[in-house]
């Protein structure tokens, strides 16, 4: 909405919407009577729909007089009312002055059936009169509807009293008077007299009109709550009330302080203060206090419900309680079912909001961007600088300590969306944020000006010597003009003073940088006060973009230095970085010495001693590269001037050698906030303009890469010189697409505690597309995940039905994962249906995590306790394979004799077959070996087939357990016994003759391959793969010792790793 | 030394002790000089390659019994080394395409052809043709059965094919019809009992009838299943008598219906998640997942209630078919067994179920 619509039309709206949710609601609820009621209320708002400045004041009447209709149990309290007094006249007469008046178009219908025209009257000047007898009659009606369970009109009645009884200072005095089970009435008449108040100067008009909606907000937000029970309507009244409060007194400032007092009241910023007069609104607040407190108990009474939560809140009196239990009463509601107001920019600056719990129509990252766009802060956990709660349903009960503990103000979503509409530009900060800003604001302007200066200079200067060098014939070393160079190029930092962020290392390179000359003479020996300086050179790492290589040519041109950059694009193979650097040439000592017959270049620049050498990306260093980071330490090791190497990531393996010859230095992302102001001045000087929240979206959009979002911004400018919230966040995601996320991040986002909740606003589509990131990984990796949630559709439930229900949502996923599988197979076997890759991702993806989303399970630790696990499908696979191969390998040798298929082998063979040659060995241990071998020898088995056979068995055959019972003498006599004797083969392998020529090429004592790769390994001290290994040599078999080095080696080598 | 089952394999058609009717056959048919080519079908353990044998023995004489096992290289289009273990003799050659998945019939042709194309060159030989027996030949993918097509006829000179398989449901038609179909059931309790007695007897002890009842009942047909059980009984319980002789369970059936009643202890998440890793393990321990799932579903049957026995069975088929339609098998496995923990428990908590979907 236009904040040029004067005040009043703003609050005009919101009723309206809260007023048709409200009687949707009612429908539900209350008799048929409603519906009459209802249809011209929904003829108000559609008439709404457009808001016109003209319209307003007759709008907020209608709004108000609609808004109490709905309450069905208004129209019985008439009646009753009617029976009971004769206030229903003064009503109806009121309501058709004030109709008339407006001259509202829905005025019959207002004026018909509802209280309301009540309110609307009430405002208007013919009410002077009645005020006194009205209160009277509603204290009644509101008694005799304590008897019936449908009280709820009164409250709303109450609240709208109580609103006006703020306002009005004169009645004040009587209300107090009165006993307290009165003051409703009190407060009753205090609205109609107040109105008359309002009404009687014109001046006021306008904040009448605007009190008006005021109530009827109140009564909004409680007839939406009718549902829930009846403790709540009260509650957010108040709330929603003193909400309205505050945003008047956005308007006059004057009555901050009381903001104090309203707040003890737990209410936001209830400093519900006219602006009439502060003194009448200290008295209000009170007043007010009192009614909320009052009336939940009043409720209770009235309410036959029985609400069990209901005495304990009350007790507490915290709004919080009751706000989540009336959420969670209240049920779900259809996402989206709120429109989303349109605040006024920059309305919740200074604010800090927390989310707890879900929303009814927004979800929690739709929630934090509404705060976001308008300048406000979200942090995560409630504390003490929060300035309000929003909470939702089933809030974390932690969190709802916390905030009562630390009496943090809290909203309902409703509340909250209000809040944002009815706030006015720029917010409510407090004088020293509006100061800051104005600070800031200054400082960006004058950096600005300074680059504007500088640019000027530079261009100047560039003319210059263009100028001199004409007709020179040189040729001019041409340097672009400012306009033609990259963001990144032009607003470069120039100064210690310009670098976002890393300030601190930064200040210490350039220590360094200035000390290096000092330390080089005493030989790098004196560590200095900062350890620095016994190092030659420096590694700085970080992630791309945050200004590594800008800050280190910058702190070696501030300490003097001629900075010489080598990067990824210079070839830096270890003969290259030798030759070009000539570290091991005479000629640099020379030039050192200072005889200067010869001097050194780098990379064709001539090096002297004020020169430094930046190598940028170190860990680029690669494939063509090899042996480059070897030769750089080399180099570091004697370098005579300053290195500063530059990488990404200095936990690299290759990186290894560097780290103990330079001074690590790592650099951070910079803050949003610290890069926000270099920002600003740069856009400030490139007149466009873009709010700071904006680009602190941008800045995180992109995880702090400066570099992106210059080069982001310049390529926005050519299309415009604005960016509004939404603008930016496309921005972003543009700029986000490129990134690939890793199947755990895609399976977190998919089965995230709300991903498929009713607020979330992900269409398929996006699902899909995560699948899409990777989509021969991520089904796997759902797979793999889709039984260890606890599914928060299950959360409703309890007990065996949860079971029950989590048990069918299994079944369910796991249906679809199957589906995935049989889709899978027609894409990847023979027929190759790619097209059904979205159905794939489906299936096997989005439907599963659709129904099991919710938090991770504690699993009982293990892989994956802590977030989605590598598929373990992947191990399995591959481990089937391997011991099918040997199984292969088995049953071919045994097929001498044997008749059976592999199967047929490990389901009937192998348990008779390890009865006789595994399990004696375990009961019988030696004696049993003779007889052992002989069976393996008559099925042609060797001894790796008998490691095999071992490793296949499962459950009490299992190999952890079988190799446990073979005391490791039998294992070793076993080897030996079989070692010594020739055993019969079925046939010979291919590699087999490979490997038995090679040791008939060599006659010595063979030397071991496996010992040529691993050099490392130092000389096996272990005494059992010695024997082995002499039994080896023992062995006269050509063929059985070309097998079995290999075996045996390993198997000593595995052993002795395993001692290790 | 070695097991009786191989030991005391018979090696000749006239020893067989079972289907006389079709030992005649085969040997009038390899008398006759027209030997076609041959389907041996039937369930495992019935005798199918025993009869093969012993058709080539009366084909050939002794000679065929001289194996040797030779591991052949075979390059596929896309350049990759095949190992294929192939056992001949100098009359036939025996190979496992289905060794090679789904590659097999890169061998199958390359095999067939080099066999198909060298003439038998032993003047003594009594047939002019070599015979190649193919095992598994119900688990050859539809291009190497129709690779095979046309060399059937081809070389009819050369060669004769033995296909031996389970069943010939997965064998296209225009190679059962080029093929003399021969079925070889499973044998009978009598028969069975008639081999354990000659068994016994060539082993000098007396079976007892309750001991070889109990083998009968466990081995359900499978003849060489009743002979292991029958020597690891023997093994374990040397005089065989007693009234209750247990069969020892092969590891992985005691493993499958552990998982079994721990599907019926308890129906959870957190159940389910264990039974993942127990179904895994048996996997990648080369127990077939179709074992795996009749194994536990027959356990399950045997002991839920009556009114969930038809639903269980029901499951089982129906994830059995996308198993064997699907590739990554433990997926099945685990939405059947989710299927029959939901099932089980909607049963006990709300003493209903509802109807299969």
């Amino acid at each position: 909405m236009p904040s040029s619509t004067p005040k009043s039309s703003r609050p005009s709206e919101s009723p309206k919407k809260s007023q048709t949710q409200s009687q949707e609601k009612k429908k539900a609820n209350t008799s048929a009577a409603i519906k009459k009621d209802d249809k011209p209320a929904g003829r108000d708002i559609r008439g709404f729909g457009s808001t016109s400045t003209a319209r307003n004041g007759s709008g907020s009447n209608r709004a108000s007089g609609t808004g109490k209709k709905p309450i069905t149990i208004d129209d019985s309290d008439d009646e009753e009312e009617e029976k009971v007094e004769k206030k229903p006249s003064v009503n109806s007469k009121l309501a058709a002055a004030s109709s008339k008046a407006t001259t509202s178009k829905h005025f019959a219908s207002s004026s018909s059936s509802s209280h309301k025209p009540i309110v609307l009257d009430s405002s208007d000047e013919s009410l002077t009169p009645p005020p006194k007898s009205e209160p009277e009659t509603k204290a009644k009606s509101s008694a005799a509807t304590k008897v019936k369970v449908e009280s709820k009109p009164v409250p709303a009645k109450r609240k709208e009293l109580v609103v006006s009884s703020d306002e009005d200072q004169d009645e004040e005095a009587k209300v107090d008077v009165r006993p307290s089970a009165r003051k409703r009435q009190s407060l009753g008449g205090g609205l109609g007299k107040k109105v008359n108040y309002l009404e009687s100067s014109d001046e006021d008009e306008e904040e009448v009109e605007s009190k008006p909606t005021i109530t009827t907000k109140g009564k909004g937000p409680a007839k939406k709550k009718e549902p829930s029970p009846t403790k709540v309507d009260s509650e957010s009244e108040s709330e929603s009330e003193s909400d309205e409060d505050e945003f008047i007194d956005d308007e006059d400032n004057d009555d901050r302080p009381k903001k104090g007092k309203a707040k003890s009241k737990a209410a936001p910023k209830s400093k519900a203060t006219p602006r009439k007069a502060p003194t009448t609104a200290k008295k209000a607040t009170p007043v007010k206090k009192t009614t909320p407190a009052k009336k939940p108990a009043a409720k209770l009474e009235e309410k036959d419900d029985g609400e069990k939560d209901g005495g304990g809140e009350k007790k507490k009196s915290t709004f919080n309680w009751r706000a989540a239990a009336a959420a969670r009463s209240a049920g779900p509601r259809a996402p989206g079912s709120k429109e989303i107001p349109e605040g006024a920019p920059d309305c919740l600056a200074g604010l800090t909001f927390v989310f707890t719990g879900e929303l009814e129509s927004l979800g929690r990252e739709e929630a934090q961007e509404l705060v976001k766009r308008y300048s406000g802060k979200i942090t995560s956990g409630p504390s003490g600088k929060t300035s309000y709660v929003v909470i939702g349903d089933n809030a974390g009960a932690a969190k709802l300590k916390t905030i009562t503990e630390k009496k943090i103000p809290t909203m309902t979503e409703d509340e909250f969306l209000e809040f944002i509409r009815s706030r006015s530009a720029g917010g409510e900060m407090d004088e020293k944020a509006a100061k800051k800003r104005e600070a800031e604001e200054k400082k960006i302007q004058q950096q600005a000006r300074e680059l504007e200066e500088r640019e000027k200079a530079e261009e100047r200067d560039r003319k210059r010597k263009e100028k001199a060098l004409e007709g020179t014939g040189i040729a001019a070393k041409k340097v672009a003009p400012a306009s033609a160079q990259l963001w990144t190029t032009k607003y470069a930092p120039q100064n210690l003073k310009e670098i976002c962020g890393n300030k601190a290392p930064v200040e210490r390179l350039g220590l360094w940088l200035q000390e290096w000359q000092k330390n080089y003479k005493s030989g790098f020996k004196k560590p200095g006060k900062d350890g620095m300086g016994i190092y030659r050179a420096v590694l700085i790492s970080g992630p791309p973009g945050i200004g590594k290589t800008t800050s280190a040519h910058l702190m070696a041109k501030q300490a003097g230095y001629n900075p010489i950059e080598l990067n990824a694009s210079d070839a830096r193979s270890k003969k290259l970085v030798e030759n070009f650097t000539n570290i091991d040439n005479a000629s640099l000592d020379g030039f050192f010495q200072g005889s200067g017959v010869k001097s050194t270049t780098v990379a064709d620049v001539r090096v002297d001693s004020r020169t430094c050498l930046i190598m940028d990306e170190v860990d680029g260093m690669s494939a063509g590269d090899r042996g480059g980071v070897g030769a750089l330490n080399g180099l570091i090791k004697k370098t005579r001037i300053p290195m500063v190497l530059i990488c990404n990531d200095r936990t690299l393996q290759k990186m290894k050698p560097l780290q103990g010859t330079t001074y690590n230095m790592t650099f951070r992302r910079p803050q949003p906030a610290e890069i926000r102001s270099r920002i600003m001045s740069i856009l400030f000087k490139e007149k466009m303009k873009i709010q700071p929240n904006v680009v602190d979206e941008l800045v995180k959009g992109v995880n702090s890469d400066i570099r992106q979002v210059l080069n982001m911004l310049s390529t926005y400018k050519l299309g415009k010189n604005q960016m509004d919230f939404d603008e930016g966040k496309n921005l972003v995601k543009l700029n986000e697409k490129n990134t690939i996320l890793t199947p755990f991040t895609i399976i977190d986002k998919l089965t995230g505690p709300y991903a498929f909740s009713k607020t979330s606003k992900e269409t398929l589509g996006d699902r899909m597309e995560l699948y899409f990131h990777d989509f021969s990984f991520v089904p796997l990796f759902m797979q793999e995940h889709y039984i260890k949630t606890s599914p928060a559709l299950t959360n409703n439930l309890d007990g065996p039905p949860k079971d029950l229900k989590h048990l069918e949502l299994l079944s369910k996923a796991a249906d679809s994962v199957s589906d995935g599988d049989l889709i899978d197979r027609m894409i990847h076997g023979s027929e190759q249906h790619w097209s059904l890759l979205p159905l794939h991702a489906v299936a096997s993806t989005v439907k599963p995590a659709s129904l099991i989303y919710g938090p991770m399970r504690s699993t009982g630790g293990g892989p994956g306790a802590w977030g989605p696990a590598f598929p373990q499908w992947l191990g399995q696979n591959s481990k089937q394979g391997k011991l099918g191969r040997q199984l292969t390998d088995i049953q071919i040798r045994m097929r001498l004799r044997v008749s059976g298929s592999r199967a047929e082998i490990r389901e009937q063979y192998m348990p008779l077959l390890a009865s006789k040659i595994v399990l004696p060995l375990v009961q019988r241990g030696q004696e049993a070996v003779e007889e052992t071998i002989e069976y393996m020898d008559e099925y042609y088995l060797g001894k790796d087939d008998w490691d095999a056979l071992v490793e296949l068995g499962v459950d009490t055959m299992s190999e952890n357990i079988i190799t446990k019972k073979i005391p490791t003498a039998v294992k070793s006599a076993f080897t030996r016994q079989y070692n010594k004797a020739d055993h019969p083969i079925a046939f010979h392998k291919g590699d087999m003759f490979a490997a038995s020529k090679k040791k008939i090429a060599d006659t010595g004592p063979a030397p071991d391959n496996e010992d040529v790769f691993e050099e490392d390994e130092p000389v096996p001290d272990d005494v059992s793969e010695k024997e082995e290994e002499e039994v080896n040599d023992v062995t006269k078999d050509k063929l059985i010792k070309a097998v079995k080095p290999k075996g045996a080696s390993a198997k000593g080598k595995a052993v002795s790793k395993a001692k290790k | 030394m070695s097991l009786w089952v191989d030991k005391y394999r018979p090696r000749t058609l006239d020893d067989l002790h079972y289907h006389e009717e079709l030992s005649s056959r085969l040997r009038s048919l390899a008398a006759s000089g027209d030997f076609p080519h041959i389907l041996f079908y039937g369930p495992s353990g019935a005798g199918k390659k025993t009869r093969i044998m012993c058709t080539l023995r009366e084909l050939y004489g002794p000679g065929v019994e001289k194996l040797r096992i030779d591991q052949r290289v075979f390059v596929t289009p896309s350049n990759r080394k095949l190992d294929v273990n192939v056992v001949q003799s100098n009359y036939h050659i025996e190979l496992t395409p289905s060794d090679v998945g789904m590659y097999d019939r890169v061998v199958i042709q390359d095999i067939l052809k080099e066999i198909a194309q060298t003439q038998q060159v032993d003047l003594n030989a009594k047939q002019r043709f070599k015979v190649v027996i193919i095992n598994e030949a119900d688990a050859l993918t539809r291009d190497a059965q129709a690779a095979l097509r046309r060399t059937m006829e081809k070389y009819m000179n050369n060669m004769r094919l033995i296909l031996c398989a389970n069943s010939t449901s997965k064998i296209i038609a225009p190679i059962r019809s080029r093929c003399l179909l021969v079925r070889v059931a499973a044998p009978t309790d009598d028969e069975m009992s008639k081999v354990l007695h000659h068994v016994a007897k060539k082993e000098r002890f007396a079976l007892p009838s309750p001991a070889c009842q109990s083998i009968l009942a466990s081995s359900s047909g499978n003849l060489r299943k009743a002979l292991l059980v029958f020597e690891a009984m023997k093994m374990q319980k040397p005089d065989l008598s007693g009234g209750d002789i247990e069969v020892a369970k092969p590891d992985w059936e005691t493993y499958c219906t552990k998982v079994a009643d721990s599907i019926l202890q308890e129906q959870s998440a957190q159940r389910l998640l264990d039974v993942r890793g127990k179904i895994y393990e048996l996997l990648s321990h080369c127990i077939p997942p179709t074992v795996v799932m009749k194994t536990i579903a027959e356990r399950l049957v045997d002991k839920v209630d009556d009114t969930l026995k038809p639903q269980i069975i029901h499951w089982a088929a129906y994830y059995e078919l996308r198993m064997r339609m699907g590739s990554k098998k433990i997926f099945h496995i685990e939405a059947f067994i989710a299927k029959v923990m939901t099932v089980y428990k909607q049963f006990h908590l709300m003493g209903f179920i509802e109807d299969y979907e």
